[in-house]
């Protein structure tokens, strides 16, 4: 028990509900009226009796009943602490890793933008404009002419920068998260990019003061990039986050710097997606009053934010500094503070980057109005759960376990010493009826205080099932989102790399020496990617002709998969912006119960629509990515995975294809989850209690809504935790 | 007159408060090497030795399990009773303090005479003594003397006899 001290709920505190100080004052004032009433019953047991033994007995009694209220007095100055203090920890451990998440979201597809800047960079047609490009300048430098623009836009060029062009605006249609792209020469002029709405003011701009510029330059070899923070750039009016890395001569990524290759994120329009989920909502979708959600830089500075007239971009927001400066990637802090005029509590978070990715230093903040902290739950009455079994579940801190427990048996002690108070006093005969009133006073008290203590740990104990439930479908929410974010990258990059020259160029001329160049680029691919177990090109009748992984070359070259139903619809493409995925499944492909894959058609020249020579598939790294996402997404108290929590996918057979818990939800299971879990909507989500192998569990369940231009595949996302 | 309400297996039973020395916590019951499969077994209730008779074995066969809720009701010995009872009355309910072992304790009820009901034939029992309707609910009114004076015999398949007729 805490010392007095160390209350922070008193009842004197505004957080504190009018009816909970009400009931505070009935408990108080019915202690008021005991300790005089046990004094009278003492005073009593000398008149009616001269027997010492029976006086001993009713003063024995009475000194019980005083002990026994003076443990619910004592008691009572810290319970509603103890209240308090249980919704407010369980409300931070919620919203820590919802900040944590949001920001997670953000690192994890900036990972890809590493990815893809680096892979980009390779391609040839980048590198023949640059060098071209490079060779017109030093000619004109040599010449000590001024160049003009007609002069630079030979023939040859402006055919290359044409077709440098196409293939940045095809990349952009794949990868619809970018604002732009751009191929910058070594003297810092952009020659090419991705948009044809800014080409005119783009092209021609000089960048070579800028930093992202600069460092790309600076890179050793195809494996490096550089990530430029916020920033002003003279390629957009907003402020920019740009990844680069250098073009390398031919193509090769242990090649000489011949240029770079700046890809513009669409942050703002990404965050605004981030920014806004899981925040309440009303009827019209706009985010309640005093709930805010925003990042900000290693400097402290605001870089995006859900309400930018309180919250602007570039301000230094009005919290704490050791928010805004946290010291290590993964730290956390809450504070309670006065934020745009409201009592709220605030979390922050400093990202960790993700995977290899180390991020540039931001930091998550949540802000919550206090007070909702303290809100009732909606009824939850129509849960299949008593309060007494709440009570004794793990959702509920130790400390008001034990409350609740030490209330049982202080209610269960105070009856006995009533009833024994009336076995004595019906002993004394006629004169021991006036006793009768005493002792039903006391059990009246009894029962109705310990009753108001049992009522509000009720009432506390099903606002956190409430709370519970509500992170549940947040984290499973979240893990959807997660899944479909990434297979979004999956389904872009299949289509992308179908377009690759190596690729058509190899299926056109059909020998080995092409064939074996066609798997050197597909292993170059797959070391710039960490979720692929294979890469496999095959030819127009189901032969695999190349692939990317060495080991597993000889074993997949003797087989033929034109029977295989996502080679068949690969071939039915018309055109570079449509691919097919098998939805995970056992294949011969792999050892694996699992596979994903995705898969595009290379089509004749490379060409945007034509004639389909051959298929590329891409094995996705199933279970280590879903599982990954499945463990992040799992309930955490304190940042320690929650007692008897699980978190699996659901195919649209409601099988289990990713679990996190192989023994209660194994893979290939089929669950029969509640119609309430697994009939959702796209994109919607629920909570409920669900029984399965007689252990009772809350779940939050989440259907897919797909991303983007990728449309999920009726997958749900569930997430449980245990009552015991 | 007023009775202790107290719970077996779901089912109210009562006993006159005067019968009762005193209802105390389940804490430990110190077993007795070939006692009958009825008794649970002592306890030490300051300083007297008291044998807890399992209710819910006498009534209908099946224990009562010791929880936070069980409790154990103390009997008078027949002096103790005579001596509440007071001048002109003799009763008979044991000649030692019994104990019987219940799975909770309800309330305290007073109860007229003339809502005692006799219990009904088909369902008449040794141990019943009358039927009381309360609100929703029935309690059947037990006969102490009947439970704490079982003819028991140390045996394993502790037949029951019954000292009194019925």
């Amino acid at each position: 028990m805490n010392s007095n001290s160390d209350i922070k709920f008193n009842i004197y505190n505004p957080v504190i509900t009018y009816e909970h100080r009400a009931a505070y004052d009935s408990i108080v004032s019915q202690l008021q009226e005991i300790f005089p009433i046990c004094n009278q019953g003492k005073c009593k047991a000398l008149e009616v009796t001269d027997d010492p033994q029976k006086q001993k007995q009713i003063n024995d009694l009475m000194e019980k009943v005083e002990s026994f209220f003076r443990w619910i007095d004592r008691y009572n100055k810290t319970f509603f602490d103890h209240l308090y203090r249980a919704k407010e920890s369980s409300f931070q451990s919620i919203f820590h890793s919802t900040a944590k998440i949001k920001i997670d979201m953000i690192e994890r597809n900036l990972l890809e933008r590493t990815c893809d800047v680096r892979w980009w960079a390779l391609e040839k047609s980048f590198s023949d404009c640059i060098e071209l490009s490079n060779s017109q300048n030093l000619k004109v430098r040599n010449s000590k002419t001024v160049a003009s623009k007609q002069n630079l836009k030979s023939v040859k060029l402006s055919k290359l920068i044409s077709y440098a062009c196409t293939r940045l605006e095809d990349i952009r249609s794949s990868y619809t998260l970018y604002r732009d792209l751009v191929i910058v020469g070594a003297d810092g002029i952009v020659i090419a990019n991705s948009n044809p709405l800014s080409r005119k003011k783009t092209l021609g701009i000089n960048v070579s003061d800028e930093e992202w510029f600069k460092q790309a330059l600076k890179t050793n070899n195809g494996t490096e990039y550089f990530a430029q923070d916020f920033c002003k750039s003279k390629l957009e009016s907003v402020d920019s986050l740009i990844y680069s890395t250098a073009i390398r001569s031919n193509g090769d990524e242990n090649g000489s710097p011949i240029g770079v290759l700046g890809v513009l994120f669409d942050f703002q329009g990404e965050c605004q997606n981030v920014l806004n989920d899981y925040l309440p909502q009303d009827e019209h979708g706009i985010t309640l009053d005093g709930w805010h959600s925003f990042f900000t830089n290693h400097k402290g500075k605001v870089i995006c934010s859900n309400n930018e007239d309180l919250i602007p971009i570039q301000s230094t927001p009005d919290l704490p500094k050791n928010h805004r400066f946290l010291n290590a990637p993964g730290d956390f802090i809450f504070s309670n503070v006065i934020f745009c005029g409201v009592r709220s509590l605030i979390v922050s978070h400093r990202s960790e980057g993700f995977d290899n990715y180390p991020g540039l230093g931001w930091t998550s903040h949540l802000v919550i109005p206090v007070a909702t902290i303290f809100d009732r739950s909606s009824e939850l009455s129509n849960l299949d759960i008593t309060s007494k079994e709440l009570l004794g579940s793990s959702l509920i801190p130790e400390t008001n376990r034990q409350t609740f427990q030490e209330i049982q048996r202080n209610k269960g002690d105070i009856q006995l010493i009533s009833i024994n108070g009336i076995i004595l006093a019906t002993d004394l005969g006629k004169s021991g009826k006036s006793f009768m009133p005493i002792f039903d006073q006391i059990t009246e008290a009894g029962s109705s205080t310990t009753g108001k203590m049992e009522f509000l740990l009720s009432e506390m104990s099903s606002d956190m099932l409430g709370q519970n439930l509500k992170a549940l479908e947040n984290l499973s929410k979240q893990s959807i989102e997660l899944i479909d974010r990434n297979l979004f990258e999956r389904a872009a990059d299949v289509r992308w790399w179908a377009t690759d020259h190596v690729f058509w160029n190899s299926l056109s001329k059909m020998d080995s020496n092409n064939y074996d160049e066609a798997s050197k680029r597909l292993a170059v691919i797959n070391a710039s990617y960490t979720m692929y177990r294979d890469l496999i090109l095959v030819d127009s009748s189901g032969n695999i002709v190349a692939n990317s992984k060495m080991e597993n070359r000889k074993r997949i070259k003797e087989l033929n998969i034109s029977s295989q139903t996502w080679f068949k619809q690969a071939l039915q493409i018309s055109n570079s912006v449509q691919y097919v995925v098998q939805d995970v499944g056992n294949t011969n492909l792999e050892d694996e119960n699992t596979s994903l894959i995705y898969a595009g058609a290379i089509i004749d020249l490379g060409q945007r629509s034509g004639k389909v020579i051959g298929v590329l598939g891409i094995l996705f790294d199933w279970n280590a990515i879903a599982t990954s996402i499945l463990e992040c997404c799992s309930p955490r108290i304190h940042g320690s995975l929650a007692k008897g929590s699980a978190a699996f996918y659901l195919n649209r057979e409601h099988t289990v294809i990713a679990s996190t818990d192989v023994i209660n939800f194994p893979v290939g299971a089929k669950l029969n989850l509640p119609e309430s879990s697994v009939l959702l909507k796209d994109g919607a989500s629920s909570s409920g209690i669900f029984n399965s192998n007689g252990k009772k569990y809350i779940i939050g369940s989440s259907r897919s809504k797909g991303y983007r231009e990728y449309n999920g595949l009726d997958w749900t996302s569930h997430v449980v935790r245990s009552f015991n | 007159m007023l009775y202790s309400i107290f719970r077996i297996h779901n089912n109210l039973f009562g006993v006159p408060i005067i019968s009762i020395l005193e209802i105390v916590r389940y804490s430990r019951f110190y077993p007795v090497m070939g006692s009958p499969e009825i008794i649970d077994g002592l306890i030490n209730l300051r300083g007297k030795v008291v044998p807890v008779i399992n209710s819910g074995l006498v009534l209908d066969g099946e224990k009562v399990t010791p929880s936070d809720d069980s409790r154990i009701y103390i009997f008078k010995n027949n002096l103790e009773l005579n001596d509440a009872l007071g001048d002109g009355f003799n009763s008979e309910i044991s000649s030692d303090n019994i104990g019987l072992h219940v799975d909770s304790v309800c309330n305290v009820l007073h109860v007229d005479k003339q809502e005692l009901q006799q219990v009904p034939e088909n369902i008449s029992h040794p141990f019943y003594s009358y039927v009381v309707r309360k609100n929703e609910e029935f309690i059947i009114i037990l006969k102490p003397s009947q439970i704490l004076n079982l003819d028991i015999k140390p045996t394993q398949n502790h037949e029951l006899k019954f000292r009194y007729q019925i």
